[in-house]
């Protein structure tokens, strides 16, 4: 086996804020390989976000490191694009089209009109060709995410990370952009790392799942994904699953509400 | 768990109400969706036309008031009043003067811009420059322009140099606060998003933090703008011009002494309408264009 896509060695994580140094995350490590889904499950507050925002360089380590493709993460950069939690993350004056657009000259040596038909093949991808001519504030939640979403496949990055993009939408969207995401994975086959708080979500997306304890965040377990499938058997298995993480992630407390 | 009664009071509920489902008719079918009001209500419904009623009704109550009264010295009708500004338009008296207080305005306005772009990006660059500007805009934006009148004349004389330094100072205050918070408050997910795409400083400015800001920037003019309007005329009235080609606050100081009241009355709607001009047609339509259609305005 060749060195790891993306290498999280002893990452401890910190904020300083006026009158404490606040631990976000003690001394994470995990791998994600090439063309994984890698998920980052935990309870809210365990600074998954944070792990996030250190692999997309906006945060330096206090303790550790993280390399992709053996190279120290120092900064950010368009290698690796992120798809963030927050609906205001699409620039507010432009278009959907546009905001695509935009990401693709900004990052890449690509003449505009060929910066067009690319963003309207990824608008194509997302079902949202009718809405390209929209600004953000005309689209509902759901479609900000997918702009955001088509956006960042836009860099054509070697990883993209997401920040429970679908946390904020109501179930029925959510399952159909879990649906999307994962038929746009099989299209391009990208390394993910994909970060949630929902234990269904993470058994749906996840071909990896690293399990976080509660603040400050520590890896508790590493486990495979199951693929899903209809038939009963599997159904099972994902039941197994399923209680498998519970019982990790909460092994006093008793219910979990997510 | 429901217990056996509790399932049996279910079932004798629900099978006293009988279940249904229904199609509704295409939207296309049903009439009454979108019905076309009447006419006048239609004219009604026009801000405009509202507005102008109650300008007209106004001028009327002017008109009839003054008719009543008689006394071209302390109220010219409307009437008189529209009289004395096409005449002072037409003779270019007016029009001069207009033209003279715009140019200065301009020029301060542009000096105040630029200037309050520079305390800001001292502020933005630097700790001790963001303290700096908000000590000065803090204590600054309290101080009334035209008390500095006195203290400028004797600095740079009788003369518009004077006008045009209040000017600055009533403008660069307001404007490099609205201006500052703007830039700070662009969120944090927008900078990460310009970081993201590894924009150089030059396009991160222009390219996000500018657009981001726009909203605030804007407000900063527009403040800006007011105060600047207020503040010319207010010093133009407090001391003329040593010789003829004053502005309109001077035109109306002159026409006051000359006793030509009526043409007071025109200068006075003609400060009214180039405000409403500004400030509801060059800024709203800016805005329109801009913000409004983003979804950020404030
Ligand atoms: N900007 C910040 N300043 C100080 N503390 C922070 C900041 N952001 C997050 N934290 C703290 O770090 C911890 C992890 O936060 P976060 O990564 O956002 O959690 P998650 O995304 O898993 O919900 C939380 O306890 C939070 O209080
Ligand atoms: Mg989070």
């Amino acid at each position: 086996m060749n060195a790891p896509f993306l290498d999280v060695c002893n990452l401890t994580l910190q904020y300083k804020t006026a009158g404490h140094l606040v631990t976000a995350t003690y001394d994470v490590s995990f791998q994600a390989h090439e063309s994984e889904r890698l998920i980052l499950l935990g309870p809210s507050g365990c600074g998954k976000s944070t792990i996030l925002k250190a692999i997309g360089g906006y945060i330096s380590p206090a303790r550790g490191k993280i390399r992709l493709r053996g190279k120290e993460v120092t900064k950010p950069g368009a290698d690796r694009g992120m798809v963030f939690q927050e609906f205001d993350q699409l620039l507010p004056w432009k278009s959907a089209l546009e905001n695509i657009v935009f990401a693709i000259c900004e990052t890449r040596p690509v003449p505009r009109s060929q910066a067009k038909d690319e963003a309207w093949e990824l608008l194509r991808k997302v079902n949202l060709t009718s809405f390209a001519n929209s600004y953000p504030h005309e689209l509902s939640g759901g479609m900000k995410q997918r702009v955001a979403i088509a956006r960042c496949l836009g860099l054509r990055s070697e990883i993209i990370l997401m920040d429970e993009p679908f946390a904020s939408l109501d179930a029925l969207t959510r399952q159909k952009m879990q649906e999307e995401l994962l038929n746009l994975w099989a299209d391009t086959r990208c390394t993910l790392v994909f970060v949630t708080h929902s234990i269904d979500e993470a058994i749906i997306l996840g071909s990896r799942i690293v399990l976080l304890s509660p603040h400050p965040g520590q890896v508790v377990a590493e486990l495979n994904g199951v693929i899903a499938h209809l038939d009963e058997e599997k159904n099972a298995e994902l039941a197994g699953l399923r209680a498998r993480i519970a019982r990790i992630l909460f092994k006093d407390q008793c219910d979990y509400t997510i | 768990m429901t217990s056996p009664a509790d399932a049996e009071a279910q079932i004798s509920l629900t099978a006293l109400r009988q279940e249904y489902e229904r199609r509704v008719n295409a939207p296309e079918l049903t009439q009454d969706v979108a019905v076309r009001l009447s006419l006048r209500e239609r004219i009604w419904n026009i801000t405009v036309v509202r507005k102008t009623t109650i300008l007209i009704f106004m001028a009327l109550c002017w008109q009839i008031y003054a008719l009543n009264l008689q006394n071209e010295l302390m109220l010219p009708s409307f009437t008189g009043t529209v009289t004395a500004l096409l005449e002072s338009m037409g003779n270019g008296e007016l029009p001069r003067a207009i033209g003279t207080s715009l140019r200065v305005l301009a020029i301060a306005y542009a000096s105040g811009v630029v200037v309050a772009g520079l305390i800001t990006s001292l502020a933005l660059s630097s700790r001790i420059g963001a303290d700096f500007l908000e000590t000065c805009t803090g204590m600054f934006n309290l101080l009334p322009a035209i008390a500095l009148l006195p203290l400028a004349l004797l600095w740079f004389g009788i003369g518009y140099a004077s006008i045009i330094f209040v000017i600055i100072h009533s403008v660069t205050w307001p404007m490099t606060l609205n201006i500052y918070s703007g830039f700070t408050g662009v969120s944090k997910t927008l900078r990460m998003v310009g970081q993201n795409y590894e924009l150089s400083a030059p396009a991160f400015i222009c390219k996000l933090l500018i657009p981001a800001a726009l909203p605030h920037i804007l407000t900063g003019l527009k403040v800006g703008w007011a105060f600047s309007w207020r503040t010319l005329i207010a010093s133009e009235l407090v001391f003329g011009v040593s010789s003829g080609s004053g502005g309109i606050g001077w035109f109306i100081y002159e026409k006051k002494n000359q006793l030509e009241i009526a043409t007071v009355f025109a200068a006075l709607i003609t400060l009214i309408i180039i405000g409403v001009l500004v400030e509801n047609i060059v800024f709203k339509l800016i805005e329109n264009k801009t913000v409004r259609k983003w979804g950020m305005s404030i």
